[in-house]
C-alpha cells in the first residue's frame, strides 16, 4: 500500500540526484545547466519578485483564447464532418492537407496577416488547435453507435435535435479527448510564437532572452514555468473530463 | 385496408469484397390495424431485418412494403431494439430516456414528467429513476427501453425480444402489462420472441419464418379467447399450437 505511493516520486528523485551529481562534478558546462540550488533560488526570486506571473498569464491568455476559438470553430465542422457525408467529401482533403503542414511553418504568413501583436499567435494556435478538434470530433460522430440515430429515426427527430441530443453527447467522450490534446498543442504553439517578434510578455520570450544573455537558472526557471502551466491545463481538464462525460466506457 | 402490406419483400446484403448475403426470401404479409403480430424463427434469420425494414430504417432490396398505405418511414414507430445498449441513451438517466420522445413531440415538461413517472412505476422502476442509463441491470435497462417506445404514443409498436433479460416472473408480469395496455389502446404491434410459449400466449397470429434465407413457413392465426390468463397455457388448445410449431422445426 505504502510502497506504491512511493511509486510516482522514485523517478523524479532518481533525476534529481542526476542532476546534482552532473552539475557537482561539472560533468556538464554551467553554462548549459545549472546546479539544483542555482535554479530553485532563480525560480524563488522570480516567484517572490512577482516578475514571473506577468509572463505565465500572458502565455496562459494566449493559451486559453487560442484554444477557445478553436473549440467554437473546431467542434461544430468536425461535428458535420462526422454526420455528413457530402460534408465529409467536400473537407476531408483540405484538412488533411492542412493538418500536414506544421503549423509553427505558417507563423511568418500568419504574421503578415495578423500583424505582430497577440492576434497572430492566438490565431495560430486556434488554427493548430482547432485542427485537432476537427478530426476529433469527426471521430467522435464515426464511433457513435448507429443504432442510436436508426432509434431517433424511427421517432422523426429532426436534424437539430439529433446533432445536439444525440450526436453531440455521443462524440463528447472524443472530443474531451481531443481538447486535451489540443489545450497542449495550443501551449506549445504560443511558446514557440513568443519566442519570435513583438513580444515583451510570455514564457516563450523569456526562456529566449535568457538564453541570449545565458541566465541558465533563469531559462530552466521560466520552461519550468511552462512546463507546470501545461501540466496543470492538462490535469484540470482531465477531472472535468470525468466529471462531464461520466459515461465513457460504460 | 391492410394497415402493412408486405408484398414479395427481399433483401441482400453486399458486403465489399464478400459473398451477398440474401437475408429476406420473398416475404409476403398482412397485417391488420390493432392485430398483435409474433415472429417467431432461428437466429440469424432475418427478424431484425424484417422489422428494420417495417420501421423504415433499412431499406429492401426487392419487393413492396406499404405501412398505412404509405412507404415505411412515415408512421409512428415505436421500437424496442433488441441491443438496448446500444439504441438508448447513457449519458441520459432513466426517467431522461423515457423523455426523450416526449421532447421530440414537444409536450410541456410538467405533463412529460408525469407521463414518464407512470410508466416507470408501472413497471417498478421509480425508485431507479435517477440512475444512469448504464448503472441499470441488464433487465431494467430492457424495461426502461419499453417505457420509452410506450412514451411515443406510437401508430406501431415493434419489439425486438424485448425481455430476453428479465427474470422469470417479471416476463410473465411484463406479458400481462403489454396485453393490458394493448387491450386498452389497441396499438398494433409486432414482437419478436424465442420463446414458443410466449409467441402463442401473446399473439393474434404468428409467423412462423425459416432459416436464413427467411421464409414464412406458416403464419397461424392463434384463436385463444381474450383476455389470455398464464392457466391457458396449460389446455389442450395451446398444447395443439404449439406442437404444430415445434414440429416445424424438428426435420431440419
Ligand atoms: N448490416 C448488415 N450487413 C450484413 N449482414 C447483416 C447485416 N445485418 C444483418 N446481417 C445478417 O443478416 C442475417 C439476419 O440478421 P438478423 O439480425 O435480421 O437476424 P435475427 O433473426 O434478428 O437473429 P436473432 O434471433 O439472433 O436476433 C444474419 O446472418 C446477419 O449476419
Ligand atoms: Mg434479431
Amino acid at each position: 500500500m505504502n510502497r506504491k505511493r512511493l511509486l510516482p516520486f522514485i523517478v523524479p528523485i532518481s533525476i534529481l540526484l542526476f542532476w546534482s551529481i552532473i552539475t557537482h562534478f561539472h560533468f556538464v558546462s554551467k553554462l548549459f545547466v545549472p546546479t539544483p540550488i542555482e535554479f530553485v533560488s532563480a525560480l524563488l526570486l522570480l516567484v517572490f519578485s512577482g516578475e514571473i506571473i506577468g509572463h505565465v498569464l500572458a502565455t496562459l491568455y494566449r493559451t486559453l483564447a487560442g484554444f477557445l476559438v478553436a473549440c467554437i470553430i473546431g467542434i461544430p465542422i468536425g461535428l458535420l464532418m462526422g454526420y455528413s457525408n457530402r460534408i465529409y467529401s467536400s473537407l476531408e482533403f483540405v484538412v488533411e492537407f492542412f493538418r500536414s503542414i506544421p503549423a509553427t511553418a505558417l507563423f511568418p504568413l500568419f504574421l503578415l496577416v495578423f500583424g505582430i501583436g497577440d492576434e497572430s499567435k492566438i490565431a495560430l494556435s486556434a488554427w493548430s488547435a482547432g485542427l485537432v478538434l476537427i478530426v476529433n470530433a469527426m471521430y467522435g460522430v464515426h464511433l457513435g453507435k448507429e443504432l442510436r440515430l436508426k432509434a431517433a429515426k424511427t421517432m422523426h427527430v429532426s436534424g437539430l435535435d439529433t446533432m445536439t441530443k444525440i450526436i453531440f453527447p455521443e462524440a463528447l467522450p472524443q472530443i474531451f479527448t481531443g481538447m486535451r490534446v489540443a489545450i497542449s498543442l495550443s501551449l506549445i504553439i504560443v511558446v514557440v510564437a513568443e519566442m519570435f517578434v513583438g513580444t515583451t510578455y510570455g514564457l516563450g520570450r523569456q526562456i529566449m532572452d535568457a538564453q541570449l544573455v545565458y541566465r541558465v537558472g533563469e531559462m530552466y526557471s521560466y520552461i519550468f514555468a511552462a512546463g507546470i502551466v501545461g501540466f496543470i491545463l492538462n490535469k484540470g481538464f482531465m477531472q472535468i473530463e470525468h466529471r462531464i462525460v461520466h459515461w465513457k466506457g460504460k | 385496408m391492410d394497415f402493412i402490406k408486405v408484398d414479395r419483400v427481399g433483401k441482400t446484403f453486399h458486403k465489399q469484397g464478400g459473398q451477398p448475403l440474401c437475408v429476406l426470401d420473398d416475404i409476403s404479409l398482412r397485417i391488420q390495424k390493432g392485430e398483435f403480430v409474433t415472429f417467431f424463427g432461428p437466429n440469424g434469420s432475418g427478424k431484425t431485418t424484417l422489422l428494420n425494414i417495417l420501421a423504415g430504417i433499412e431499406l429492401s432490396t426487392m419487393g413492396m412494403v406499404r405501412v398505412e398505405g404509405k412507404p415505411p418511414g412515415h408512421a409512428k414507430v415505436g421500437f424496442v431494439f433488441q441491443n438496448y445498449n446500444e439504441s438508448m441513451m447513457p449519458w441520459r438517466t432513466a426517467i431522461e430516456n423515457v423523455l426523450f420522445p416526449l421532447e421530440i413531440l414537444h409536450v410541456s415538461s410538467p405533463q412529460a414528467t408525469r407521463i414518464a413517472e407512470n410508466l416507470l412505476k408501472k413497471v417498478g422502476l421509480l425508485e431507479h429513476k435517477e440512475k444512469y442509463f448504464y448503472e441499470l441491470s441488464g433487465g431494467q435497462k430492457q424495461l426502461v427501453a419499453i417505457c420509452r417506445a410506450y412514451a411515443y404514443n406510437p401508430d406501431l409498436l415493434i419489439m425486438d425480444e424485448p425481455f430476453s433479460s428479465l427474470d422469470y416472473s417479471t416476463t410473465r408480469k411484463m406479458e400481462m402489462y403489454l396485453l393490458n395496455i394493448w387491450k386498452e389502446t389497441k396499438k398494433t404491434t409486432l414482437f419478436v420472441s424465442h420463446d414458443v410459449d410466449e409467441a402463442i400466449f401473446l399473439a393474434d397470429k404468428i409467423i412462423v419464418l425459416s432459416r436464413l434465407p427467411a421464409r414464412v413457413k406458416e403464419i397461424i392465426s392463434i384463436n385463444l379467447p381474450r383476455p389470455r390468463k398464464l392457466s391457458m397455457l396449460s389446455t389442450q388448445a395451446f398444447f395443439r399450437i404449439r406442437q404444430k410449431v415445434l414440429r416445424m422445426f424438428e426435420n431440419e
